[in-house]
């Protein structure tokens, strides 16, 4: 894909020259983890049988950190789709399509600086939770599959969002629009999920809901691995259907978001 | 400079949900190394013409031959061997001038020494030496212009479309954007498109003018050849008395002869420069005594004028006082 390269390091360059995005980005991790350990930490007193509820995990830091990595990738990933809207409203856009680059990198240029950038996130929120006062703890200790499963999740999950977004993107000519859209679905994705919150804490519903957002596949996959260290042959099997489905998903959006892009960028 | 660089075969583009032809049948033909103007009033089909020959726009009829390739079957090798100036700025602000070219570079594959020494040559040509590291956003108008300019001349190309480039700059401004671009063809041997709807800029730079409006040719020739079908300049005098006007009328060689008001007469003589010497001699002959003398050569304006039908600046809804001054002009002549 001719174009990639030079086409991401500018997305890397304005990122880090812009001190706001760039602060505000890598501090962001640490308010999730600090605050949401905190605010939710009460759930994890609510009973004697509380570690069954946070599904056996040490502290509710522990639990819920799956969630924070997959929402830091979700959110991240969602705002590319910006990116692109601007580049159409500032004119550069137009300078891309007369180069004789492939439309779909100027796409995947968006998509794979957003990846790097969650990538970055997530180890300062890996290293934030560690270092917090009745933080992270590892059960088990942490392997190196416990990490590609990690890694696997948020890329997976990141991937998903990042593409939905671009491909939105491709078409709408307003930033407003695209806010409009991010600001209906975020919350939404993130409640019915199982990010947050133990599934028994839920509603009937919402716990069925929870079953098929991907959200909660990817916070459930790192949850499991984190939590337990060595998986019964179950919960293997969980993990596997959880990644495989994210698997699909992230390579069936990135497909379309590669043709839709190819056919045409619109001006 | 009689090698054929880009040809049109009856190119036309309606957009869609439109009825309108934004450009209808055009052909044209530009050779290596001038710099060709299309001339024509805001909605004439200028940028649509330089948008499917830069493979932009998808033609909805006819083809087109750019520097040997089919701009449908080839578009990417047309890409690759043209530069493109669009009307609207293309840079990013938050990099330096120096990187946005860098950039670009990297979008044709130009090797990366090749491309400094390249940037560094162009910088220099426009004399953004000093600010080719500060960040486009810091840019006056001026310098932005001038950037987009080298911009579109990163990969070396054959050809390079600019499309108003001057649009929006004040005087000076322009008349030193023409410079550069009179430089550029000089140094840099690259055949040059421009569009405009200035009059004065496209008799200034292009060898060659097509004057098009609602997406037809209506004449191509140089401004000199396209003056020279206006058929003679104007040469207005005053006499002392009407006896003296009336007697210049004999003066031979004549295109035409009117009266301009009272002791007042409009003579069209082929070639002013020529004839001249004639009329003064003619009317020291006679001892006729001139008050007031002046000669008018057309101007791209008259041959605007003459083949739309209206001033260039009514075409756009200029106003109703120029409208007036044009017509009578027309009256006048």
């Amino acid at each position: 894909m001719s174009g990639l390269l030079p086409l991401t390091s500018r997305e890397f360059k304005k990122w880090y020259r812009n001190p706001i995005s760039l602060v505000t980005g890598l501090i962001q991790p640490f308010f999730w983890i600090a605050l949401f350990g905190s605010a939710f930490a009460g759930l994890a007193d609510l009973s004697g049988a509380s570690n069954s509820i946070i599904e056996g995990a040490p502290n509710y830091i522990t639990f819920i950190l799956g969630g924070v990595l997959t929402i830091t990738g979700l959110f991240t990933a969602m705002f590319t789709g910006v990116n692109l809207i601007f580049d159409r409203r500032l004119g550069t856009l137009g300078r891309f399509l007369i180069a004789p680059i492939k439309r779909s990198s100027i796409v995947f240029s968006k998509i794979f600086s957003a990846i790097a950038r969650i990538i970055i996130q997530v180890a300062i929120l890996i290293g934030a939770a560690l270092v917090l006062p009745d933080g992270l703890r590892f059960a088990h200790g942490f392997t190196l599959f416990d990490v590609g499963v990690l890694i696997a999740a948020v890329l997976m999950i990141s991937f998903i969002f990042a593409s939905i977004f671009n491909l939105i993107a491709i078409r709408i000519t307003q930033p407003n629009s695209l806010f409009g859209i991010l600001n209906l679905i975020n919350l939404p994705l993130l409640f019915t999920s199982t990010a947050m919150f133990p599934p028994d804490l839920m509603a009937g519903w919402i716990r069925t809901v929870a079953k098929y957002n991907p959200v909660s596949w990817s916070a459930d996959s790192i949850r499991t691995v984190i939590i337990n260290g060595s998986l019964t042959s179950s919960q293997m099997s969980q993990l596997g259907i959880w990644l495989l489905a994210l698997f699909v998903l992230a390579v069936a959006l990135v497909l379309l978001t590669y043709f839709l892009s190819e056919k045409g960028i619109r001006e | 400079m009689t090698e054929t660089i880009i040809k049109t075969e009856n190119l036309t583009k309606t957009y869609s949900g439109s009825n309108v032809k934004a450009v209808d049948n055009l052909n044209i033909e530009i050779m290596k190394g001038e710099i060709y103007g299309l001339l024509g009033p805001n909605g004439a089909g200028k940028t649509t013409t330089i948008s499917m020959l830069s493979t932009r726009v998808a033609p909805s009829g006819g083809k087109a031959i750019v520097a040997g390739y089919d701009i449908i079957k080839d578009s990417l090798k047309v890409r690759k061997v043209i530069g493109v100036v669009p009307q609207d700025l293309t840079t990013d602000e938050d990099l330096s001038g120096y990187e946005n070219l860098m950039m670009v570079a990297s979008f044709y594959d130009v090797n990366k020494n090749k491309a400094k020494e390249k940037a560094a040559q162009l910088l220099r040509l426009v004399d953004l030496e000093e600010a080719a590291n500060k960040h486009v956003k810091t840019y006056s108008g001026g310098m932005r212009k001038r950037l987009e300019l080298i911009v579109g001349l990163i990969n070396e190309p054959e050809i390079l479309f600019l499309d108003e480039p001057t649009l929006g700059l004040d005087v000076q401004t322009r008349s030193q954007m023409w410079k550069y671009i009179r430089d550029i063809q000089e140094k840099l041997d690259v055949t040059i498109i421009l569009t405009s709807h200035y009059l004065d800029e496209i008799d200034a730079l292009s060898s060659r003018v097509t004057i098009i409006d609602h997406g037809k040719v209506l004449v191509t020739g140089t401004s000199e050849e396209l003056k020279a079908k206006l058929k003679g300049d104007i040469i207005m005098m005053t006499f002392k008395t009407q006896e003296e006007a009336e007697k210049i009328k004999e003066f031979p060689n004549l295109v035409d002869v009117k009266d301009n008001g009272p002791k007042s007469v409009r003579l069209k003589v082929q070639d002013s420069d020529r004839e001249l010497p004639n009329v003064i001699e003619f009317i020291s002959k006679n001892q006729l005594s001139l008050t007031r003398m002046t000669v008018q050569k057309p101007s791209l304006d008259d041959v605007f004028l003459e083949y739309t039908g209206k001033g260039i600046r009514d075409a756009e809804g200029g106003g109703e006082f120029r409208q007036t001054m044009f017509n009578m002009r027309r009256l006048r002549r």
